[in-house]
């Protein structure tokens, strides 16, 4: 049946997305929503919560906040946090709270640059979408704001959050983002980063460190991948011939004959069923979707599927 | 700018008086700071109970999510312990659903698709709840009726129950988890009533065997009944045959007085407290309004003993107190303060209805610092003011993470003089080690 997962639980909504690549930036971050979700984020979804203290916050709404729509209780919690917390800037970032009642983001960023004179950042996820979605928006979000243009950073590495690379994630600084010039080289590491980097309009590469890590451990035979897209290419460009299957994002410049876009639990067991594989590289939590699979399973970790690191 | 943590000492609060309780101490009075505290209370993980775990309290029960993916997010931590392997299903909503409300019609559907796949693994469920959101709080969705939607498509004994997972409602009449105990309770069924029988009932995990259960059975109860130790679905149905239960949450309040409207069980209200006195006031006045007799002396003497043990052991010893523990960490100060033991920091979110635990604390102790887990200032919290030896609760060792800590947030519920004589010799054998 479409939606009902019997196997799996949910992968990592595009706000814990937004919030991994806002993450220690240095600015309040609001999570629109009664708490539930913020929680998700921090006590799940975000590793560093427990190593690094960061401002990112639930905007602690209420049921008559939400019926009301009392954006100006909003802005007034804001602002009142700002005159206690240091932050170069706020992102408001959604959930299907605001996706329901309609919230005009809009309007809370002007009435709250009005109220602080602080630049606000609007992240519209709703928590419905996944989180390479949630990443693409922030680092919209972060270049429409922050990006100048002429600045001269040798090199960026975008889409690389613990969602997709656990402890091997690599935080980009709000000063790279400012600093980000006709030079800089553009490496797209995750689906969220190709995303952000076609957003720049400039040249980049496709590459992924995890992937290439694992490329050697993965012996011949006809090979599918089911990770993040830009995984499976980097194995495919390390010589490894395999289809890709991927529950998020599949690009055009990367999807080959064979790759698919999957969303069910059941595509997989068909694909699997039916593939003729000899070798799945994907995360362990999709091995009971897998029965009768009788080749050779190489576990390849992906938090934003499992939630394992 | 050095940027510090709100706080305010007992004395200020008490002076303030309960109707001035500072905001910044309030729940739901500005942004929220994902404290361990919040975060227990809005994604507990493996520890703890929140909605989901709570609604598979009931023996052979499964639970359907239904839901944006976000608010089953973590559910994995959960559903990887044993206990809940195969109970934890979930229909996914999408835009459109939020639109139109077109996954109602799906839900009778993937219940049966669940109860199916359930049953040809010879697991077939007795109960299916379903969980919904905030999303549906604020589309006005009837569940009830969705519910027996679902019962008529199953077309069997199985019953289907809504859960509540509407953190919207934190500080409302009904929050979350005063509801999903109504809901469970709800399932009960009017039967014949046996005298010798007694419900305990509050939490989701057995009170601990102690002198409570030793005293009923020694006043002629013959079973008493927790939900937690049902171990089949007709074994938590006989709960219905209670002569009366013994409430030992206020969260489960209202789940009693609807057995007691339904089901004609009265109830009595037991509060874990930690000053023996109290206690042994509690339960004489228990036991004179159950017209029963008990005989508690030898409990009273041995958590009498604890404390002075402690207090000979450790003269001026100075606790921080966080609010992941099992019990109330105002009422625990006050207790501790009565003792004459310092209480240097509380972590919690003081309600009007703890005043009254504070106002008295302020006369023992007026410096006590209080802060509350959900301001946001709390991301400057800084340990190096206090002077406290140990900490109690989890969320206190991540405030003082270089003091000796007893989380004492077990599943398994301390109560009573055995409850204090546990957490007494527990203080005392952690400081020893520390020390040694």
């Amino acid at each position: 049946m479409k939606g009902l997962r019997k196997v799996l639980t949910p992968f990592a909504p595009d706000q814990s997305g937004a919030v991994s690549v806002l993450y220690g930036l240095g600015g309040l971050i609001v999570i629109i929503d009664a708490g539930g979700c913020t929680g998700n984020i921090c006590g799940f979804d975000e590793p560093r919560w427990s190593d690094v203290r960061s401002a990112v916050f639930s905007a602690g709404l209420r049921d008559m906040d939400a019926i009301l729509g009392r954006d100006k209780l909003l802005v007034s919690k804001i602002a009142s946090a700002l005159e206690r917390i240091d932050a170069s800037f706020v992102a408001l970032v959604g959930t299907p709270v605001p996706a329901t009642i309609a919230t005009d983001y809009k309007a809370l960023k002007r009435m709250i640059e009005n109220e602080t004179g602080i630049p606000v950042l609007t992240i519209a996820t709703d928590g419905m979408k996944l989180y390479d979605d949630g990443e693409a928006l922030a680092y919209k979000a972060l270049f429409e704001n922050f990006r100048s243009g002429e600045g001269d950073l040798k090199e960026i590495v975008l889409g690389k959050t613990p969602l997709t690379y656990g402890d091997g994630s690599l935080s980009v600084t709000l000063d790279d983002i400012r600093n980000i010039g006709p030079d800089t080289k553009i490496t797209a590491s995750s689906s969220s980063g190709i995303e952000a980097a076609k957003s720049l309009g400039r040249p980049y590469e496709i590459f992924s460190s995890k992937a290439s890590e694992l490329a050697s451990k993965i012996p011949s035979g006809k090979v599918l991948v089911c990770h993040d897209e830009v995984f499976g290419k980097t194995l495919r460009d390390a010589g490894i011939k395999c289809d890709i299957a991927t529950y998020f994002a599949l690009h055009d410049e990367i999807k080959e004959t064979g790759d698919v876009k999957i969303t069910e639990e059941d595509e997989f067991t068909e694909l699997v069923m039916n593939g003729g594989y000899d070798v799945i590289v994907a995360d362990e939590c999709l091995k009971p979707l897998a029965e009768g699979f009788e080749g050779q399973w190489i576990d390849a970790p992906f938090f934003a599927l499992s939630g394992r690191r | 700018m050095t940027r510090t943590a709100v706080r305010y000492t007992a004395a200020k609060i008490a002076e303030l008086g309960k109707d001035n309780i500072p905001s910044e101490l309030l729940s739901g009075h500005g942004l929220v700071y994902s404290s361990p505290a919040t975060l227990a209370y809005n994604s507990p993980g493996a520890e703890g109970f929140g909605v989901k775990r709570a609604g598979l309290s009931v023996p052979e029960s499964v639970m359907l999510i239904v839901s944006p993916g976000c608010c089953g997010r973590n559910t994995s931590i959960v559903s990887s312990m044993p206990q809940y392997k195969d109970r934890f299903f979930y229909l996914m909503m999408d835009e459109t659903d939020l639109v139109t409300g077109r996954h109602l019609k799906r839900i009778p559907d993937a219940v049966c698709e669940v109860v199916s796949h359930l049953e040809k693994k010879g697991n077939k469920p007795r109960v299916v709840m379903i969980c919904i959101t905030c999303v549906d709080a604020l589309l006005g969705t009837d569940m009830e009726r969705v519910c027996s939607a679902c019962e008529r498509a199953l077309n069997d004994e199985t019953r289907v129950r809504p859960c509540y997972m509407y953190a919207l409602t934190r500080e409302g009449r009904r929050p979350p988890m005063v509801h999903v105990r109504q809901t469970l309770y709800s399932l009960l069924e009017p039967m014949e009533k046996d005298p010798r029988s007694v419900n305990i009932i509050g939490n989701f995990a057995p009170l601990e065997d102690g002198e409570l259960q030793k005293m009923l059975f020694a006043a002629g109860v013959k079973h008493i009944r927790q939900i937690s130790t049902c171990s089949t679905y007709e074994e938590f149905l006989k709960m219905a045959s209670a002569n009366f239960n013994i409430v030992t949450n206020p969260e489960v309040r209202a789940a009693a007085h609807d057995m007691s409207q339904r089901l004609g069980i009265p109830y009595i209200e037991l509060t874990r407290v930690h000053d023996v006195k109290r206690t042994a006031l509690q339960y004489r006045s228990f036991a004179n309004a159950a017209g029963m007799e008990f005989d508690f002396s030898a409990e009273e003497a041995e958590a009498e003993k604890a404390v002075i043990s402690l207090k000979e052991a450790y003269p001026g010893l100075t606790f921080n107190i966080g609010e992941c523990l099992n019990a109330d960490p105002f009422e625990l100060a006050l207790s501790l303060a009565r003792y004459g033991f310092g209480v240097d920091e509380i972590y919690g979110t003081l309600a009007p209805e703890k005043f009254k635990y504070v106002s008295k604390l302020a006369e023992l102790s007026p410096d006590t610092k209080i802060y509350c887990n959900m301001d946001p200032t709390m991301l400057y919290y800084d340990v190096s003011d206090s002077k406290a030896h140990i900490s109690l609760g989890k969320d206190a060792a991540f405030y003082c993470p270089e003091i000796p800590n007893i989380a004492w947030n077990s599943d398994i519920q301390p109560f009573g003089f055995q409850g204090i004589t546990k957490l007494m010799n527990e203080i005392n054998k952690t400081m020893k080690e520390a020390r040694a």
